[in-house]
């Protein structure tokens, strides 16, 4: 099997799909890898260093997309792209199959098969392969250098002979991977940073990451983020009201504000309104880099910078990981890479025992599924909901703090409520007490007894909710000791002049003295064991 | 004859019981409880002997010599594991013993009855003042043994109110005494000494409740039979029901519920003695019947609560059919683990709980995981156990069970006082248990067990769970922990388990 990767044919585009590293390890699967002539140079991987690592270099583009039986490349595939398709052949790359019927027919028509690396699922397994995140990250960390390429201050603060220096405040807007790399870069650079996200379950990752998490006085039934494969969803238009107010309040302290927020196959929400960039001091620099679906800030111009009226910097770059373009290739070729591992699976043979690896494109699996969205001239987008769900913690259900005078009257009511029952059993008890010394003809020796009676029960209902629970079994072991008190009856019969009498009564004293000191002597044994630390 | 010293030393012998159940409420009151126990017993005994018993009390006093000597055997012998079946097997002795006793005072009101009618008189006759009972002539009164005339000095009504109290003391003795035998052969399972097998799942003969409905009707009937006169055939006729009802009552109930009925016999062997004592006229027996009576059933009670379940509904046998809907299905699926992978997550966690179960118990892991448990310690770590009020075949038996393997007490922990903190723990380990770290009690209105309180292990950040295989376990209801994220599974024998663990942690 060949696998090949084409030079990106997008304007700017930089990265490329397959590096020298990347294909020494597609070799070890069993591949024979293709790169086109010059596919790596823009990002620092010359056709020398791809030759060196054993792939076979092919002049053109058709040649090559002619020759690989599987083509991995990383822009979605243009139109002269998808027309060099053919029965059979799988394509590797991204693909906004949301937004790219056209791309998918095409694919179908010519019998392709394509992987979307967007669409790979959000499990723990696939995250070596989540190409997403890995370009995410890229993106936050090169938004964070790209507002302070803009930005006239230093980042951390100072105090030198020459006067002291402030430092920068950043606000993250989102949270997710690229939010938290931009966290990370933002606070590893000296900046006070600030993160805000709708998903207040991550604002525990927000603090591991050093920046300070911005709550809204807001209470919320949130969705369980989980539920919707780890992405935010929807809110409702009361907290987004809730959430502009609390940025408008932030606005003019900060320096630099990173945007993040995309919500998946819909139109970025507006977070960061013109008012806002209005009431930022100068020289203050906004990254949106949700510029690609119109942006969190509607003065954003996409893939361009510009400069406010008031001197606010907005960065409207959506090539971000483009320029990085050598390590960008790195991550995504590993991916890729991690990718075909799975295409690869190891097959035992029951007979030989011998593994065999062969390419083996699985639609039972769920990352695979996933990820497909033509297969065998049939468009398999979108797919089924994974097997597999990441369940994240349910938020604990809080309990609203009582106000002492609620505490009090709570008190009260179950003072009262006590109190309610307490007299009602014992005027119950009292009643039957009572009714059995009513009726008529009762002699008084059964109500002496009786007396003793209803007095034990109410000791021993006293003393035993006393009673540990880890010496629960010890109870049961002395109760049962001294329930052969019965072994009292049996003594006062035995003397009796009647033999059968004398024989149960002799049984009966026998068995009960069994379990006197077999109750008394396991208890001592057990208790004997209990010990403190 | 009762004489004021005898009396006397009841009263002493009461106090001292009292004190000796009021004395379990801490480990270390308990050392000191169980002597006055102790002590009670033998002033009673004693007193009785000198006083009343003390006809034939040669014999009487060989026989607990010979009885002292089995249950010496018997208490030194078990096994801490098996301490449930042991309990259960002491109540069936007490409930027998009930039931001899009360056939005694059967035959006795008879053999009096009959010396009556040898005189000409009618017993149970009063005198002028409609209260006192006339009596045997004096030669003949003195001749009978203390029980004889405690009878024969009764009034009819008297009488009449004997008798139903040794019904009662018999029926429920012989319930107790069935009841008993089965609950230890569910308990032993196939360790039991009975001849016969006994099936530890719930298992009922055709007709169900139907049929100890009947049995509990009819023996209904023969009693007020039995109280109008009709003669101890039909007292015989009741025992035979009322065992027939305490094997089948038992038999119904699934091993899982065990704890609960452990307890309730506890408590009806107390009742058994309570009733024999009225009949007896004797107040201690009372006394420490309704002691005995009172905690089974606080116990059972705890227990039921403990499961979320009502009395009755354990009583009647089985998980009841008040889930309407289906169950939740379950997603996922069930990651093992080795014994490397667990050593690693141990060696990396601060604080670690424990959560053993009926099968830690099964594998006697207890002295695996109290090593365990010493050698975390002495890395720094906090390691506790958390105990379900219903984990193992007894109530407490879990804490019996790591008192013996020498786990220090106060890292043992109720469900209550460790529930919160599982959130900050970063291993929980289930060791052997399942329905009681079941999610789906909470999550799932539909599950038998909804609604039952459980340890919330799954909010740690990682559980492990030790268990023999991927079956469902003595309910038979499915458990969600096991698939969860952070959920894997150690499969094996718990203690084999434990020793490859140990291997990797020094």
């Amino acid at each position: 099997m060949k696998i090949g990767t084409p030079k990106e044919v997008f304007g700017g585009e930089n990265r490329v799909a397959m590096t020298p590293d990347s294909a020494r390890q597609l070799q070890k699967l069993g591949y024979d890898c293709l790169i086109e002539s010059g596919a790596g140079a823009r990002a620092g991987f010359s056709d020398a260093l791809y030759e060196d690592a054993g792939v076979t270099v092919v002049k053109t583009a058709a040649a090559l997309w002619k020759e690989a039986d599987i083509v991995a490349k990383v822009r979605q595939p243009e139109p002269a792209e998808l027309k060099r398709l053919r029965e059979g052949q799988t394509l590797i790359s991204f693909f906004n199959p949301a937004a790219n019927e056209e791309g998918m027919e095409a694919a179908k028509a010519k019998g392709a098969n394509v992987i979307a690396m967007e669409m790979v699922p959000r499990i723990s397994r696939a995250q070596k392969m989540d190409a997403l995140s890995s370009m995410a990250n890229i993106a936050g960390y090169r938004a964070v250098i790209e507002a302070g390429n803009n930005f006239g201050r230093f980042f951390t603060g100072q105090v030198t002979a020459a006067g002291k220096v402030p430092p920068a405040k950043v606000l993250v807007v989102g949270a997710g991977v690229a939010g938290l790399a931009a966290i990370g870069t933002s606070t590893s650079l000296g900046a006070i940073t600030y993160a805000f996200d709708v998903r207040p379950e991550v604002a525990e990752q927000v603090e591991s990451m050093g920046a300070e998490f911005v709550f809204l006085d807001f209470e919320e039934e949130q969705q369980d983020g989980a539920a919707t494969g780890g992405y935010a969803s929807v809110s409702s238009p009361e907290f987004a009201a809730a959430q502009l107010a609390k940025f408008r309040e932030l606005a003019p302290e900060m320096d630099i504000v990173i945007t993040t927020a995309l919500i998946p196959n819909r139109e970025a929400p507006e977070l960061w309104t013109k008012d806002m960039v209005e009431s930022m001091k100068p020289g203050s620099v906004i990254v949106d880099l949700a510029a690609e679906k119109g942006g969190n800030c509607k003065l954003t111009v996409k893939d361009e910078k510009i400069v406010t009226d008031n001197g606010v910097t907005i960065i409207g770059y959506t090539d971000f990981p483009s320029r990085m373009a050598a390590q960008a290739s790195t991550l995504y070729a590993t991916n890729i890479r991690h990718m075909m591992t799975d295409l690869t699976p190891k097959v035992k043979n029951e007979e030989t025992g011998e593994e065999t690896q062969e390419f083996f494109h699985n639609m039972e699996d769920d990352v695979i599924r996933g990820a497909t969205v033509t297969y065998k001239n049939e468009i398999t987008f979108p797919p089924p909901p994974p097997k597999v769900q990441a369940i994240a913690a349910k938020p604990k259900e809080k309990v609203p703090e009582l106000t002492p005078e609620e505490k009090r009257a709570q008190e009260a009511a179950a003072f009262k409520a006590q109190t309610k029952s307490q007299v009602t059993l014992l005027a119950v008890g009292a009643a039957l007490v009572l009714g059995v010394g009513l009726i008529p003809g009762m002699p008084a020796s059964f109500m002496q007894h009786f007396i003793v009676f209803v007095l034990s029960v109410f000791i021993g209902f006293q003393v035993i909710w006393n009673v540990a629970h880890s010496l629960h079994t010890p109870l049961m072991a002395v109760t049962n000791a001294i329930s052969s008190i019965i072994i009292l009856g049996a003594l006062i019969q035995i003397g009796s002049s009647s033999l059968l009498i004398t024989l149960l009564a002799a049984l009966g004293i026998f068995m009960a003295s069994v379990n006197i000191f077999g109750g008394f002597l396991v208890t001592r044994r057990m208790l004997a064991m209990f010990q403190k630390s | 004859m009762e004489n004021a010293f005898t009396i006397a030393a009841y009263v002493v012998a009461g106090i001292l019981f009292i004190l000796s159940l009021g004395g379990l409420s801490g480990q270390e009151s308990a050392k000191r409880a169980v002597w006055y126990g102790i002590v009670g017993m033998a002033i009673a005994v004693v007193a009785t002997l000198v006083g009343p018993g003390s006809g034939l009390g040669v014999v009487s006093i060989i026989l607990i010599a010979l009885g002292a000597a089995v249950g010496y055997q018997l208490a030194t012998k078990v096994e801490m594991t098996q301490m449930p079946e042991l309990v259960a097997i002491m109540h069936s002795l007490v409930g027998l013993a009930a039931v001899f006793v009360g056939f005694n005072a059967d035959i006795m009101i008879n053999y009096i009855g009959n010396m009556y009618d040898a005189e000409g008189l009618v017993m149970g006759a009063v005198q002028a003042d409609g209260i006192t009972a006339i009596g045997l002539p004096k030669e003949l009164y003195d001749g009978l043994s203390s029980f004889g005339q405690l009878i024969a000095k009764k009034s009819s009504v008297e009488i009449g109110i004997l008798r139903v109290e040794l019904v009662l003391g018999i029926w429920i003795g012989a319930v107790t005494f069935t009841g008993s035998v089965i609950a230890y052969a569910k308990l032993a399972g196939r360790d039991s000494k009975l001849p016969v097998e006994i099936d530890t799942s719930a298992k009922q003969l055709p007709g169900g409740h139907m049929l100890n409905a009947a049995a509990a009707g009819l023996s209904i009937i023969f009693a007020i039979m039995y109280l109008g006169g009709s003669g101890s055939w039909t007292l015989i006729l009741l025992t035979l029901l009322a065992l027939f009802i305490g094997y089948h009552l038992i038999m119904g109930i699934g091993g899982a519920d065990m704890p609960v009925v452990v307890s309730m016999l506890n408590s009806y062997s107390g009742w058994a003695a309570a009733a024999i004592g009225f009949s007896l006229g004797n107040d201690l027996l009372i006394v420490v019947g309704a002691l005995v009576g009172s905690s089974g059933a606080i116990l059972s009670y705890i227990m039921c609560k403990a499961m979320n379940r009502s009395f009755v509904s354990v009583i009647l046998g089985g998980f009841g059919g008040a889930s309407g809907g289906e169950q939740m299905a379950v997603e996922g699926e069930q990651v093992a683990i080795d014994a490397e992978g667990v050593a690693a997550a141990l060696e990396e966690a601060d604080s670690i709980v424990i959560i053993p179960g009926y099968g830690m118990a099964v594998a006697q892991a207890q002295q695996n995981v109290a090593e365990l448990t010493r050698r975390l310690r002495a890395k720094g770590k906090t390691v506790r156990f958390a105990i379900h009020p219903v984990a193992g075949r007894l109530p407490g038996h879990m804490n019996v069970l790591l008192a013996e393997a020498k786990v220090p007490y106060d890292i043992v922990l109720e469900m209550d006082e460790i529930n919160d903190d599982f959130p900050d723990t970063d291993v929980a380990i289930v060791i052997g248990s399942n329905d009681i770290v079941n999610p789906a009690a909470q999550d799932d209105p539909n599950s038998p067990i909804a609604g039952m309180p459980v340890l919330e292990c799954w909010k740690a950040k990682q559980v492990f769970v030790s268990k023999r295989g991927q079956g469902t376990g003595y309910s038979g209801i499915e458990n969600p922990l096991f698939f969860k994220e952070n959920t894997r599974m150690f499969y094996g024998d718990a203690k084999a388990s434990l020793d490859t663990l140990l291997g990797k942690i020094t």
